[in-house]
């Protein structure tokens, strides 16, 4: 591609690619879903057509290398990026462990250099990832694996609980799949970092964004980021007609969506983000809510507040395994108003920890783990390093707890 | 740097070590009951034991006609009446899981004789890689001979032979089409794979000719679980045993190795004389294999006649009470060799009890033994509770027909019991069976007669035996109660009279 110069002769080159990529992403992880729904489909309007469904096991991280390589040749395509000649680099830019299974979606152009970099041993790199990989340890195993039990409980039958038990089942949600995933993310960063490699940061204090624009800024930053650049920019971004941008935005959320797996769920809970961004969006221009406020300040911690609520109700449709029973827990949060239920057994460490969490979240708004640790006086930051390592031992969730994103 | 990076280390030691002190201290006992309950099954032997006996669900199972329901562990102290024998029971255990529990034995123990159960069973591939065995290496954990921390530390990170259902199915299904068989003369199967699969197709005619599912499949059965050749090289059981070899020498333990009886009359009946000569030689290997090793191998494996195992649709060494006791008398006779003075012939008459108790503590083995609970008691720490999904309590069974007939025209009934309401129709039930007669069921009224509620408080009904059951093989007597109200019983007691 990159010897070309000619649209011509670039782009059918491109469009192996891109269909090839997306071929292989389709095939494993949409095939099964679009033959059901099309049967369904052929059912309603009376077509004897079945088409077969296939008992495929999904390539772990078909999502996210597939996004890395589309990356990679759409930037050759633009000559944003020069080809790569050496199979081994593009390979290991493809399959680089720490971030193979679940990110972060690094970008060719920031990864590959370090690559080839020589790594000699640095003791900043190994004490800064070891920090980086002990706290998402214990926000992995000890917040995101305690949570999963009291979750799944409500999710299995959310009759049996009343509604502000069902509030507890969601707020323990919105942090599980966060702690889960983040913490995934610094233990991928850390054990980079270790070889001296810098992975971009994936997440930065979400639950503490005011609008749903920021806090896509700060949730999965390496996919969001992705599709602003290879999807929203291609379509016009926000250079285009209103209608045409509402699209946009539409189409980037429910893309999104849809990226995390094979479900009617997925595209509803990326299109809700879709909607309520415009919402906020237009409220905003309306009645001029968002401005600069001081971190922490009343403003800033009561928008963090709404929006996290939101993102709490929008996580409804992503942890259901159905739209009726993402539905069905909507209901039940009315209808169980005052109703004597099942209580969930909540053990007392497990607040402790959960509280743990909420002023690390608060401590750490803005900063980075490793760095913010590297500031505090030894004695402090030992009597953290314990507190993690006895928390990670003694206090880790003891069932098998697989990675929530490990699935897409 | 390397000075700095010599002292983070050191720090680093330092802090583990404080932080496994703190958890030794603070955390470890409660874990342990959580995530390792097993180890109660060691504490439970005192220091002062002279045998101790290890096993699986061998030991505790029984008929419910038994007369003495006892473990084969008791039927051996018998014996031995001047020494204090003990036993370790884990159902589904093998050599691997005893070696752990044996290594939990203090140091300072005067135990010196240890009996290891030793079953041909667990030699084979769907024992070794049993869906069972998550779950019983996960109990291990935290008691391996290492610091407690570092044990929790495997425990969280999974470090232990942790594999899903279908994984386990896939391993042994590969052990046995990897495993070919090198028999004398024509063996028309390659490998157990193959001899299933003919035994399946072909199947076990009924008298009429016909395809017998139950008996084929047990037949089956018998082909999966004893249809190998042991390779005393790679089977990983042999060195489980071995480790224990290893460490009854260090701790000077006399050692001996109980090879359980298997149904090979059964096993000879369905499958021929091809299944039972592969077991018999396999037994042979073991036995010189570990006399070798000075180990005293009791070889009980053609000893119990296929009437006296509890399970007739499956491969278990289960022995109703005569296997039982002719496995303890084997057993008795090799401890002979070191305790030959204290040795005394047991006569086992037709005795029969008309006499009954159960205080859900001493471990006296009655049925529905898993609905104990420490939650409350009447005396002692744990009592039988019912309701709220458990429909049955501990429940007497005795073959009636043993006790003469002039012994039994009434039975008395009593128990404490503990209930939150009267909002249940809890019944006493005696149930019989037996040959020659219809099957008995009459429930009595529990609340009618005992109306204090949260409190303990005695039930005692006085019933006449009705001449239609006195010939029982089989009397069942509980409490059965399928209500959402948890009523617990405590202190049962029985007593059949004139």
């Amino acid at each position: 591609m990159e010897k070309f110069h000619e649209k011509r002769f670039k782009l059918p080159i491109l469009l192996v690619s891109l269909i090839s990529n997306l071929g292989l992403l389709f095939f494993f992880k949409y095939y099964n879903f679009a033959s059901e729904n099309l049967n369904l489909l052929f059912d309603k309007i009376g077509i004897q057509q079945d088409i077969p469904l296939m008992n495929f096991l999904l390539p772990v991280g078909i999502s996210f290398y597939t996004f890395q390589t589309l990356s990679y040749s759409i930037d050759v395509y633009f000559g944003r990026q020069k080809a790569e000649k050496h199979l081994g680099y593009f390979a290991l830019y493809v399959s680089f462990f720490p971030q193979l299974v679940a990110g972060p979606i690094e970008r060719f152009s920031r990864l590959t250099p370090q690559l080839k970099e020589k790594h000699l041993f640095s003791y900043d790199n190994l004490v800064n990832g070891l920090r980086l990989i002990i706290f998402g340890f214990f926000i992995k195993m000890v917040i995101a694996d305690n949570l999963s039990g009291i979750v799944d409980e409500i999710y299995a039958a959310p009759e049996k609980f009343s509604s502000l038990e069902i509030l507890k089942g969601l707020l323990f949600y919105s942090f599980q799949i966060y702690s889960d995933f983040s913490g995934y993310s610094l233990i991928a960063i850390g054990s980079a970092r270790i070889m001296g490699i810098r992975l971009m940061d994936n997440f930065n204090t979400p639950y503490l964004a005011k609008n749903i624009s920021e806090f896509w800024q700060r949730w999965h930053i390496s996919l969001s980021t992705w599709f602003r650049d290879y999807l929203y920019f291609p379509l016009g971004g926000n250079r285009v007609a209103k209608t045409r941008w509402v699209f946009n935005i539409l189409v980037v959320f429910v893309v999104s969506g849809v990226w995390h797996g094979a479900n009617w769920t997925f595209l509803i809970w990326g299109a809700l983000f879709g909607v309520i961004y415009l919402i906020e969006s237009a409220l905003n221009k309306l009645l001029k809510i968002e401005r600069e406020y001081t971190p922490y300040s009343f403003g800033h911690i009561s928008l963090a507040v709404k929006t996290f609520i939101i993102v709490t109700f929008i996580w409804v449709f992503f942890r259901s395994q159905s739209f009726a029973e993402a539905i069905n827990i909507f209901k039940l949060l009315y209808n169980n108003i005052g109703f004597a239920g099942a209580k969930l057994i909540i053990p007392g460490y497990l607040w402790v920890f959960f509280l743990t969490f909420i002023a690390s979240d608060f401590l750490l708004y803005n900063k980075r783990f490793d760095v913010w640790l590297g500031n505090v006086p030894a004695i402090g930051r030992w009597t953290v390093y314990g507190f993690l390592i006895f928390s990670i031992i003694v206090y880790a969730g003891i069932e098998n707890f697989p990675f929530i994103y490990f699935q897409f | 740097m390397l000075k700095k990076l010599s002292l983070k280390i050191v720090l680093l030691l330092v802090l583990l070590i404080v932080l496994n002190f703190v958890y030794k201290t603070w955390f470890y006992e409660s874990d342990l009951q959580k995530n390792a309950e097993l180890i109660n099954l060691v504490r439970a032997v005192p220091n002062d034991a002279d045998i101790v006996y290890i096993g699986e669900s061998s030991n505790i199972t029984f008929r419910g006609d038994d007369i003495d329901k006892r473990p084969i562990s008791a039927f051996i102290g018998d014996y031995f009446p001047g020494l204090k024998t003990y036993d370790i029971t884990k159902p589904a255990s093998h050599a691997g899981i005893y070696k752990v529990l044996l290594e939990n034995i203090p140091v300072e123990s005067k135990v010196k004789t240890i009996v290891v159960t030793l079953n041909l069973r667990s030699f084979d591939a769907q024992w070794i890689y049993s869906n069972l065995e998550t779950s019983l290496q996960k109990s291990l954990v935290l008691i391996k001979p290492y610091p407690p921390l570092f044990n929790r530390f495997l425990l969280s990170f999974k470090v232990f032979d942790i594999k899903s259902d279908s994984e386990r199915v896939k391993e042994y299904r590969a052990k046995w089409a990897e495993d070919e068989f090198h028999m004398p003369g024509n063996f028309q199967f390659r490998n157990v794979i193959e001899w299933d699969r003919w035994m399946s197709n072909n199947g076990i005619k009924d008298s009429n000719g016909n395809y017998d599912l139950p008996q084929t499949d047990l037949a089956c059965h018998f082909i999966k679980s004893f249809g190998f050749q042991l390779d005393t090289l790679k089977n990983p059981r042999i060195s489980d045993f071995n480790a224990i070899i290893e460490l009854a020498r260090k701790r000077n333990w006399n050692l001996v190795f109980n090879l359980l009886a298997e149904n090979t009359g059964k096993a000879g009946e369905l499958v021929g004389n091809d299944l039972t000569d592969l077991m018999n030689e396999n037994v042979q290997i073991l036995e010189n294999y570990y006399s070798r090793k000075g180990v005293v191998v009791v070889n009980n494996l053609n000893q119990v006649g296929n009437d006296q195992f509890v399970d007739q649709n499956w491969t278990t060494e289960h022995y109703a009470e005569l296997g039982r006791r002719t496995v303890a008398k084997n057993v008795a006779l090799a401890l002979k060799h070191w305790y030959g003075d204290f040795y005394k012939e047991v006569h086992c008459d037709s005795r029969y009890q008309t006499s009954f108790f159960n205080d859900c503590d001493k471990g006296i083995i009655w049925g529905q033994m898993q609905t104990l609970t420490t939650d409350m008691a009447h005396s002692g720490e744990k009592s039988s509770m019912t309701g709220a999904g458990n429909d049955y309590s501990i429940t007497f069974e005795y073959p009636l027909k043993v006790i003469p007939d002039s012994l039994k025209k009434t039975i008395n009934v009593e128990f404490w019991l503990h209930q939150p309401s009267l909002n249940h129709d809890a019944k006493l039930v005696i149930q019989a069976s037996g040959q020659g007669f219809h099957d008995y069921w009459n429930g009595y009224d529990i609340k009618s007669i005992v109306k204090d509620i949260n409190v303990w408080a005695r039930y005692n009904i006085s019933i006449s035996v009705p001449d239609s059951i006195k010939q029982a093989d089989l009397i069942k007597i509980y409490v059965l109660n399928q209500s959402k109200e948890k009523i617990y019983i405590d202190d049962f007691k029985i007593l059949v009279r004139d």
